[in-house]
């Protein structure tokens, strides 16, 4: 019976044909790192199952988080090697999938991608992590929804205003979920709060940002671009989000 | 008599699964783009046409396979497929790749490697068994 | 009209095209040929530049790359420091602006994943990403 080859059977018939000599343990890593790392390791082994070397053209990260080294740049028939994937967690959250494209001599164009999947634990959840006011709009209290991740327990949480002009208040909503209230003094003038959201016995801390913002321009007004009298805020210290000048304001809440 | 009956099972059987197999993904083909997309296999334009293509000649040729109409491409085609997903599951396997041949779209992708092949070689078995029907019966006739 | 096996599985395919095109459009404002990135969330140079003082840069590249050269008033915002720079350029942002990320080219996917975080974690309307990235402006503006 005749068969009709589509367009994946030719990718995957072609994958499987190849004369490929470098035979992986496995091309796809998941990695779930502790809360408080600040990188997620993963480990792609391989061996040389033919008869000739292979030489690493390239090994190359999908992004600038990702670095990817191979131990060595040329592998003898039988030998065993692996190439270590660090991914810089940073500031990021959820499931991340970064890539590394290894490209050796075995064929012409042969090329192996590797998978690094990486799921960051995320202790507080929060949403929206901007609330905002427009100048002269009513100052009525904004919610942040705060629920802790799934992997844990949170019972309190603390919030704390880096500027006085702001109020919070703490609810719970549920079991470790939580409703944050927020609201401005005025909206006269244009101002911002950094919140500073902490779990209850746990040094990591969350951020989300109350600001008064200059209200929408009319397109193709002319006038100065934005508003004379924001308040840039000033380049914050490593590590650290961005506070303003003066000390933080004694405003926090605990629930 | 029984025994075309119990052909005609079949029949229904295997079209049912393709099309509800095609009807899930073609319900959204955005994330079936994205499943496809996931390991970076395939380039995206291929996924995407995949995406929009696969699942509607799985249903049509289920339907072909019901209203018996171009029975014999249908099968062809179906077993084809079939090969394709056994083959590409197990090529992937020993090459320790992670992934689910997709075959019903995001609901599948949590089904184990074993689930998989054995669902996929039952289909195989029984395509075989179509086949062999269709052609014995086409050299009763001839 | 008896068709050869052939024929049978040629006319499947065809027919099997149709609604497979008629999904294509009717999705495609949901998902680009070339991108994982929808048309609707993607913007070109030209049209960013019709849209003028209403625009907010955002260089989703890291911060060595910034450093070296970035689009006139830009932000640096990148999920290495999101934390510390996400505060900048919320005090630069205003309802009504519109905010296009860019990264190096096409194929990267900081842009990508840094608005869909705007998107769903400051819940900020109106964020789009650049066609063809930091490579697509030096060429139309340099």
């Amino acid at each position: 019976m005749k068969t009709h080859v589509l367009t994946l059977a030719l990718s995957f018939i072609l994958c499987l044909t190849a004369r490929a000599e470098l035979k992986w343990e496995q091309t796809a890593v998941e990695l779930h790192p502790a809360k408080g790392d600040k990188q997620a390791i993963g480990h792609f082994k391989y061996q040389n199952v033919g008869k000739t070397p292979v030489h690493f053209k390239s090994v190359h990260a999908s992004c600038g988080c990702t670095a990817a080294q191979s131990q060595k740049d040329q592998v003898g028939p039988n030998e065993k090697g692996e190439i270590t994937a660090t991914f810089n967690i940073g500031d990021r959250t959820g499931t991340q999938i970064k890539t590394v494209t290894v490209e050796t001599d075995e064929s012409a164009n042969q090329k192996t991608v590797l998978t690094l999947k990486a799921v960051i634990p995320q202790e507080l959840e929060i949403s929206p992590t901007f609330v905002f006011w427009k100048q002269g709009e009513k100052a009525d209290p904004k919610s942040i929804a705060v629920h802790a991740g799934k992997e844990f327990s949170v019972k309190h949480i603390k919030v704390t205003s880096s500027s006085p002009d702001f109020q919070t208040k703490v609810q719970e909503t549920g079991e470790g979920q939580f409703k944050v209230d927020v609201q401005p003094n005025e909206t006269n003038r244009l101002m911002a709060s950094t919140l500073t959201i902490q779990a209850e016995n746990s040094p990591k801390t969350f951020y989300a940002t109350a600001r008064i913002t200059t209200a929408p321009t009319v397109p193709g007004a002319h006038g100065v671009p934005g508003a004379p009298t924001i308040q840039k805020a000033p380049a914050a210290p490593p590590g650290g989000p961005t506070a303003p000048a003066r000390p933080p304001a004694p405003t926090s809440q605990t629930h | 008599m029984v025994k075309s009956f119990i052909w005609r099972i079949l029949d229904f059987i295997i079209a049912a699964i393709f099309i509800y197999a095609g009807v899930l993904k073609a319900l959204d083909p955005v994330q079936l783009t994205h499943d496809i997309d996931h390991y970076k296999i395939l380039p995206w334009t291929v996924g995407v046409a995949l995406a929009f293509y696969l699942p509607w000649l799985e249903i049509f040729c289920g339907l072909a396979l019901i209203f018996r109409l171009f029975y014999r491409g249908a099968l062809s085609i179906l077993t084809a497929l079939v090969v394709v997903f056994l083959a590409a599951t197990i090529g992937a396997k020993v090459r320790g790749l992670d992934i689910t041949c997709g075959c019903f779209g995001h609901a599948s992708q949590n089904w184990s490697f074993p689930t998989h092949m054995a669902l996929d070689l039952g289909i195989l078995i029984a395509l075989a068994a179509l086949c062999y029907c269709s052609v014995a019966r086409a050299r009763a006739h001839a | 009209m008896k068709f050869s096996l052939a024929r049978q599985a040629l006319i499947l395919a065809a027919l099997s095209l149709l609604p497979g095109v008629g999904q294509a459009i009717y999705f495609r404002d949901k998902i680009s040929w070339q991108s994982p990135i929808p048309p609707s969330e993607m913007v070109s140079v030209d049209r960013a530049r019709e849209w003028g003082d209403g625009v907010i840069w955002i260089d989703a590249r890291p911060d060595d790359e910034f450093a070296h050269d970035h689009v006139p008033g830009a932000v640096s915002l990148n999920e290495d420091r999101w934390n510390e720079l996400l505060p900048q350029f919320l005090a630069a942002w205003s309802p009504g602006k519109k905010v296009i990320v860019y990264c190096s080219a096409q194929s990267c996917d900081l842009a990508r994943e840094v608005a869909e975080r705007l998107r769903k974690e400051a819940q900020l309307p109106d964020v789009f990403v650049l066609e063809g990235g930091w490579e697509a402006w030096v060429k139309k503006n340099r």
